[in-house]
């Protein structure tokens, strides 16, 4: 067990560095200079003063190699760098900015998951007509993307119905539309593994002895095929975190919340390469926590992955 | 253990393919951001009440710092309006009004300019309003520490500032400025508390310090900046409609990047005023009770194709006019458009008083641009019913910028795309976002482009069209893309830019403009939309006939 952790621990590691290393080359391959970010983005007339300027103050001018080693550097004493526009602390700026997407993705999680093992164990084997509506039901919200359905609840609930908020407001009201737009498409990917698992538990012996020794339909579905549809979700809620992540900078755009993802879009439109930089490893880093906890909970919870 | 190894490796590429996501989308990413200038709403027929907080949602990106000094593009000239003002303003004639200066001279050799201060206004810190502040303020656009990328080019031909005394300043300048007021009432050139902006950049950009009749109270990075009233104010333009404070509290500044979202929660009442209002929502909002429309054109240049001359084929002017013959644009302004814009003929904004509107040179004519190629010996088609020319097909590279260039504005390109074809032209529309657009521009790699630019007065033509703008910045950055590159333009917007008399100044202009148009650089669309929607609980709102930035002093609440 502590020579997994320890592996996962080296890997976790190698993944931040791999993922600093590719982003810090990326963002120098695309077209648009570093300094003209810092000096207002894009098509700014800065002075050849104010450049050289700039330049000096950022090391800009200093050969790639050194640049790429002095932000190494840095990273390892976890200065995440200034932001070229705001001209703040990233780590600061990062921080502040976190906890709106963690309450988003981890609501969108539970809210997914509550509707996938809902909808799984409601439908599944439960006669011709209620397996297919429930997989039809699935495909079809796997298969929506974020914006649109975002558009859609913003037109039906508050221009129509004017029932919840268009755009983000302090309390629990504002995160009804951007979880409920994060949990769907989720749900319905995670809804089509459990039924699967949950088919095959249905038929498997332990459900035959355990109808046999007189438990009900509802009972035999509830308390033992649940632990059989939740273990591939389980597996998959790493993914899906860092999926939610990716669509949070769908759902705080549309909604107006403030979080990482809009930090992340803002910062590339003006190529703000430290934040960019930043929320990347700050969502690769938060990725790889989830990934080796639900792990964890895989090993608990099963315990056949228990025994190497 | 094996099966933790290849975990181990699935979440290990997973993160490695999240970080190339992000990558990617840098690469390839993009975020939106782009009358007679007074409110379509019916007004009420209670007087004034004070109180109450107004929220505005902006489309536009949040602005980076707050200090238009600092960089300087038009989503912080629509906050700053707020908080800032200028030495002068304009009215909706377009003479330019006392501000913060009451009166002002200019010197028999255009050298020098004296401009008399108000000696009873105060900065919201306490600091006095007089000539020492002004020299501070034009001393900070010109530090390249301010990184100043408009302001500093208003001010570029300031030599010096002198004080007279307390309330007299003087502008020693390089060459005579006949736009130097036109400049001066911008509010990238606003003045700011020189105690204030004598703090760290970073503590200046969340809260400068003006003279207006708001105050930056706090900053909620990419959730709103809060504005409060300035209850000592006393400085508002000649043409505003009252005097003393403001009549609202409070002004919330919020960042709604979705223009659906924007206009669903103008709908639900969560906001009061929206900004970059859509062609379609416009047209939707038309017939809705409680929802009104302010109309404001920005002044500069107006929207327009601008046709490269500098290579071919647009180095052949018969080329240049072939296009603009076979370009069919006002079928496609009235459906895409909704009847929000109305098609230009000029360089210039309509709000521009010298603008020269010619129509005679934008007949479409598809005969004649077929007979105008021939001549130019694009005499041969090729399979695809493109015109050749030694091996050559007629194309055209269109780089579109998706962050300037609104959805409805995009489809009237294509629209373009599918009319020029008849006469054998290919155009090759290549959406792309702002930094990839700024960099095929500065490699000139585009037979056309459209790109906003927004000023006052009619100096953007010097700006636009004098061959000393095809000079690229450090940056790469350069104006005058349709690369006019000639000495007869460039001498009279040289004279142009110096005279003192007013008429010689206006005949000038149009005589550049006469010149520009009827070589067939550019193809002109309609003004620079600037489209604003509130509910008609706001009363009194008006833009600023400067740039055309809404200004809440006046507004009151009729809740």
């Amino acid at each position: 067990m502590l020579r997994w952790l320890g592996l996962r621990i080296a890997g976790g590691v190698f993944v931040l560095w791999a993922v600093a290393t590719l982003i810090f080359f990326a963002l120098r391959l695309i077209p648009g200079d570093p300094a003209q970010a810092i000096l207002g983005g894009p098509g700014s007339q800065a002075s050849p003063e104010a450049l050289a300027q700039v330049r000096l103050d950022y090391g800009l001018d200093q050969p790639l190699a050194a640049q790429y080693f002095g932000a190494l550097g840095r990273l390892l004493r976890g200065d995440l760098g200034t932001s070229y526009a705001l001209k703040t602390d990233v780590g600061a700026l990062i921080l502040d900015q976190f906890w709106g997407t963690l309450v988003l993705t981890l609501a969108a999680l539970a809210a997914a998951w509550i509707f996938a093992l809902g909808l799984a164990l409601w439908t599944t084997r439960g006669g011709w007509l209620s397996d297919r509506v429930g997989s039809g039901m699935e495909i079809m919200a796997a298969a929506v993307p974020h914006f649109w359905l975002a558009s859609v609840f913003i037109i039906v609930f508050s221009s129509w119905l004017g029932w919840l908020p268009a755009i983000s407001v302090p309390g629990p009201i504002g995160l009804v539309l951007p979880v409920l737009t994060l949990a769907i498409p989720l749900a319905g990917f995670l809804g089509q593994v459990m039924r699967e698992s949950l088919a095959d538990a249905l038929e498997s012996p332990f459900a035959l002895s355990a109808r046999a020794r007189g438990e009900s339909e509802t009972g035999v579905r509830w308390y033992h095929g649940i632990r059989h549809a939740a273990l591939p979700g389980i597996s998959l809620s790493g993914w899906a975190f860092g999926a939610l992540l990716s669509g949070a900078v769908v759902v705080e755009t549309v909604f107006a919340r403030p979080g990482l993802g809009r930090t992340l879009l803002n910062a590339v439109t003006i190529r703000d390469i430290p934040v960019v930089t930043g929320v990347a490893l700050v969502s690769a880093l938060a990725f790889i926590l989830v990934t080796v906890v639900t792990d964890l909970v895989d090993r608990i919870a099963d315990p056949r992955l228990g025994t190497s | 253990m094996t099966l933790s190894t290849t975990k181990l490796r699935s979440s290990t590429l997973s993160a490695l393919a999240l970080g190339a996501g992000i990558a990617l989308m840098t690469a390839g990413c993009s975020a939106q951001t782009s009358g007679d200038g007074t409110s379509s709403a019916p007004t009420s027929d209670a007087g004034p009440v004070a109180g109450g907080t107004l929220v505005y949602a902006s489309g536009d990106a949040e602005p980076t710092c707050l200090d238009p000094h600092v960089g300087g593009n038009y989503p912080q000239a629509l906050i700053s309006t707020q908080y800032l003002e200028s030495l002068v303003s304009k009215n909706t004639a377009g003479e330019i009004i006392p501000w913060l200066a009451t009166t002002w001279t200019e010197d028999a050799d255009g050298l020098g300019w004296e401009f008399a201060l108000r000696d009873d206004v105060t900065f919201t810190d306490g600091t006095p309003f007089d000539a020492a502040a002004v020299a501070a303020n034009i001393a900070h656009l010109k530090d390249p520490n301010t990184a100043s990328s408009t302001g500093y080019l208003a001010v570029g031909k300031v030599k010096e500032v002198v004080a007279v005394d307390d309330h007299t300043v003087r502008l020693e300048l390089s060459t005579p400025d006949s736009a130097l007021l036109d400049s001066l009432s911008q509010p990238w050139v606003a003045i700011e508390s020189p105690t204030a902006l004598k703090r760290s950049q970073e503590e200046n950009c969340a809260s400068p310090v003006g003279t207006g009749p708001f105050i930056v109270d706090t900053w909620v990075k990419q959730d709103k900046v809060a504005l409060v009233q300035n209850k000592d104010y006393n400085s508002p333009p000649a043409d505003a409609g009252h005097t003393g404070a403001a009549l609202i509290d409070r002004i919330e500044w919020r960042f709604i990047p979705d223009s659906a979202s924007r206009y669903a929660a103008l709908q639900a009442g969560q906001v009061d005023v929206i900004d970059n209002a859509q062609p379609d929502t416009i047209a939707a909002a038309a017939d809705k009770n409680g929802i009104a429309e302010l109309n404001a054109p920005r002044p500069g240049a107006a929207n327009r194709i601008e046709l490269n001359s500098s290579k071919a084929p647009f180095d052949d002017v018969k080329v240049r006019e072939a296009f603009i013959r076979a370009a069919i644009v006002n079928d496609g302004i009235n459906s895409l458009f909704f009847g929000t814009a109305e098609r230009s003929y000029s360089l210039l904004s309509s709000v521009e008083a010298l603008g020269l509107s010619t129509p005679e040179y934008f007949d479409t004519d598809l005969a004649q641009a077929n007979n105008l190629l021939d001549a130019a010996g694009w005499a041969e088609h090729d399979a695809d019913g493109y015109r050749v020319k030694g091996g050559e097909r007629l194309s055209l590279t269109f780089p579109v910028s998706t962050n300037q260039s609104i959805p409805a504005e995009q489809s009237l390109f294509q629209q373009i795309q599918a009319t020029v074809k008849a006469a054998g032209f290919e155009v090759v529309l290549e959406p792309m976002d702002l930094s990839s657009w700024y960099g095929a521009l500065a490699a000139h790699e585009y037979n056309l482009v459209s790109a906003p630019y927004t000023k006052v007065g009619p100096d953007v033509l010097r700006i636009l069209y004098h061959s000393a703008s095809i000079t690229p910045a450090p940056s790469g950055y350069f104006a005058n893309l349709a690369q006019v590159n000639d000495p007869e333009v460039d001498a009279l917007l040289d004279e142009a830019s110096q005279v003192t008399d007013p008429a010689k100044r206006a005949e000038l202009y149009e005589n550049a403009q006469r010149l520009v148009l009827s070589q067939f650089y550019v193809l002109p669309l309609y003004d620079q939309q600037n489209h604003y929607l509130h509910s008609t609980a706001v009363q009194g709102l008006r833009a600023m006939p400067t740039v055309s930035t809404p200004t809440f002093y006046d507004v009151w609440l009729d809740r």
